[in-house]
This record gives C-alpha cells, structure tokens and sequence, in this order.
C-alpha cells in the first residue's frame, strides 16, 4: 500500500508529546496518534505505529504494552526507567488516539450546549462536520478528563 | 519505514466513523493524468482505493503539516494537498458542490486542529460549569433532541440545533497579531528536526490563554480559508474572461 512517506517522516521529526528509550533501546516519539521508532542517533524511523483500535495495559512496574484489535493481535511491550514515567507513557498513549479525542469533543460540545444553550462549534463554522456529531452507536460517556 | 498496514487497514474498515467518504479525481504525477479513485476519511488519514467495495487500498496520506489549497490552474473543482518543502497531492472533484465538501472536512481533519479544538472546549467547558452555579440566572432551555440544520438548500445530517442563547452572547475582540501564519516553504534539513508547522509561540507563555487566541486565529483562518473558496468560485463564473485568481 503506497503512503505518503516523506511526509510521514517530516512528521517524526516534530516536536513529540513524548519521548524516551524503551526496550531494544529503541527511541521512541509520540507523534499526534503515531508512535515512531528509531534506532537511537538515527534520523529516520524503523517504523510508525498507528495508535487507533488498540489497548494500552500495564504490565508490570516498568512495563507497558500495546495491543492491536487487528487479525495479527500482535502486542508490542515496552520498558520504562521507571514506573512514573510507565505510566506517563501509557496516559499519553491512550489521550493520543483521535477517537479517544473525538469523544471527548463531542461530550464537551454537548455539555457546553447544555449548559449554555449555544453550539461551541458554531463559531468555527465547523457545526455540521460528520466528524463532530453525535452519531449513532456512540454513547456519550463521561470521561475522567480532569487529568487532560 | 515500516508503516504498519494491517494496523491501518483493520482501522479502516472498524466501526468508528467515516468522516466522509466519496470518489475523487486523483492526478497521477508521472503520468499527469487524472484517476477516479474512491477516498475514504477517517480522522487524519485519507485512504483511496479504485472502488468502494474494493479490499485491496491503494494508499494513504496522512493529513499533518498539510494545507488544502485550490487549484484552479488545474481545472474547474481542483484542489490540492500541499505539504510544503515535500510533496503536493492534486484532486479535482465531480463538481462545486462536492469540491466544497471535500474542502471542509479535509480543513478540519488533522490531528493538531483536533487537539487545539479540543483544548479551547476544555476551557469552555470549565467556564460553563462554574456559572452554572446554584441560583445562577444563566441557565438554558432544556433542549429535548437534536434537529438537521439546513443551510443554503443544502441538508445535512444530524446538525446540533442552533438556540437563541438564553445568556448574553460572548462577544471578544481580540487584538493579539496574528499568531497562525501560512507556512512558507521550508527546506527540511536531513540532520536536525524539521520546522513547525506554523510559527507557534511555544516559551514562556500561558497554555491556556495562548491557545485560546491561537484557536480563535486558527478558527478564523479555516473560515477565511472557506470563504476564500466560495469568493473565488463565484469570482470565476462572473469573471469567466478574466485571468484566474490566483489564491496559492
């Protein structure tokens, strides 16, 4: 499958949500919802995960993992240097994913609403964009956000 | 770089939504020729394929550090995807009313608009809440369901229903300069990191303020943006002799 792979790479190369070394000493970037990995002191990346449809679990103090809902259902672990920065890493994961991003849009522009009478979305003349509404199948859910 | 496809493709085809999904002309570079393909969008990813009912992807583009630009030099509904210093991805849509579409959505899709979106909702939010107070005199009228907004004869589904606000509408000038510039091109060197996207202020100042404006200016650009589009189109068929207007 073709991809735009430059630009994916440019992509690497921003400033990250996070970054450290993790197993294989391998670095690794946080990339709006992609998780590039680089052979430390190399510009460009292995690889590039795509962190949607996927479970971040603690596995233990130091370590955390990432299961893809795919067919291959393959789970890639990572150790940290700590169990702060485990679980720094699994938070910012998982706040990462646009549809974990998506919800909580949706809850606030609902609540807002509710609360206001007025449409937050209206200003930025985005109110009847499909990726904002709330669609069937998709509960609204009250999530934990004090922590975003 | 190993992009991992079975990641993207099981994405793809789960049961979180489409954001829009339709056929498009495709301009193949080498060839300079236009392909149907059938696009499918889903957060900040543009999937294409030759049919809808295809399995096998032809590709996808991730839409960060892009701008979406017409491109009348090309045709009539052409526009592009403009990653600046790389690649330029061209389209040309079946008329004005899907071009416009395609428009809108694809300004709004990245990850980044998403998260400063999200961020200026937050503080919104937060503002709500504490004037909801007990006895507080701003409190809206209980609205029962959601009703389709239409706009210009054109209707869409599920539109959030437009209230007269019950409290006094916020109305902020704000005068801080412009804080989202167009990107200028940018050569990106192979041994160090590559420009941001935009100039973003990003010492020394206060999250929350800050991204306020800058999402207020971002707003205002995916406006200007829009209304470029509609003024350039309606400046096309009444100056139909006249050189195009030149917006990239």
């Amino acid at each position: 499958m073709r991809f735009n792979e430059k630009e994916l790479m440019s992509l690497s190369r921003q400033p990250s949500e996070k970054k450290g070394d993790v197993v294989k000493k391998r670095l690794v970037k946080l990339v709006v919802n992609f998780l590039f990995y680089f052979r430390t002191d190399e510009e460009e990346p292995i690889g590039a995960l795509l962190l949607e449809q996927c479970r971040v679990e603690k596995e233990d103090s130091l370590t955390f993992s990432i299961a893809f809902l795919d067919e291959a259902e393959r789970k890639y672990l990572f150790e940290c240097d700590s169990e702060e920065q485990c679980g720094e890493w699994i938070d910012c994961i998982v706040k990462a994913s646009y549809e974990f991003m998506r919800k909580n849009l949706i809850f606030y522009r609902t609540e807002i609403h509710r609360l206001t009478g007025k449409d937050p979305l209206e200003q930025y003349g985005i109110s009847d964009e499909a990726r904002f509404q709330v669609s069937n199948g998709l509960q609204l859910m009250m999530r934990d956000t004090s922590s975003l | 770089m190993k992009l991992h496809e079975k990641i993207l493709t099981h994405y793809l085809s789960c049961t979180s939504p489409v954001d829009k999904e339709g056929y498009l002309y495709k301009k193949k570079e080498r060839t300079a020729t236009y392909h149907r393909r059938w696009f499918v969008l889903k957060a900040n990813l543009l999937f294409y394929q030759e049919r809808p009912a295809d399995r096998h992807l032809l590709g996808v583009i991730v839409l960060e550090g892009c701008s979406v630009r017409p491109s009348e030099s090309e045709g009539q509904f052409a526009f592009s995807l403009v990653f600046e210093g790389l690649k330029t991805y061209r389209f040309s849509a079946g008329d004005r009313q899907i071009l416009e579409s395609w428009v809108k959505a694809l300004l709004s899709a990245s990850h980044c608009y998403l998260s400063l979106l999200l961020r200026d909702l937050r503080v919104q939010y937060e503002e709500a809440k504490q004037q909801q107070g007990p006895g507080d005199s701003h409190r809206s009228s209980s609205v029962s369901g959601l009703r389709a907004e239409v706009r210009e004869g054109r209707s869409f589904s599920a539109g959030m229903v437009l209230n007269a606000p019950s409290g006094p509408s916020k109305v902020v000038t704000k005068k801080s300069p412009k804080l989202w510039h167009r990107r200028n091109a940018h050569v990106t060197p192979l041994n160090g990191p590559a420009p941001l996207y935009g100039e973003w202020p990003l010492v020394g100042f206060d999250p929350l303020e800050e991204f306020s404006k800058l999402h207020d200016y971002y707003g205002q650009e995916v406006k200007r943006a829009r209304e470029e589009w509609l003024r350039s189109r309606q400046a096309k068929e009444e100056r139909s002799e006249e050189d195009l207007i030149d917006l990239g």
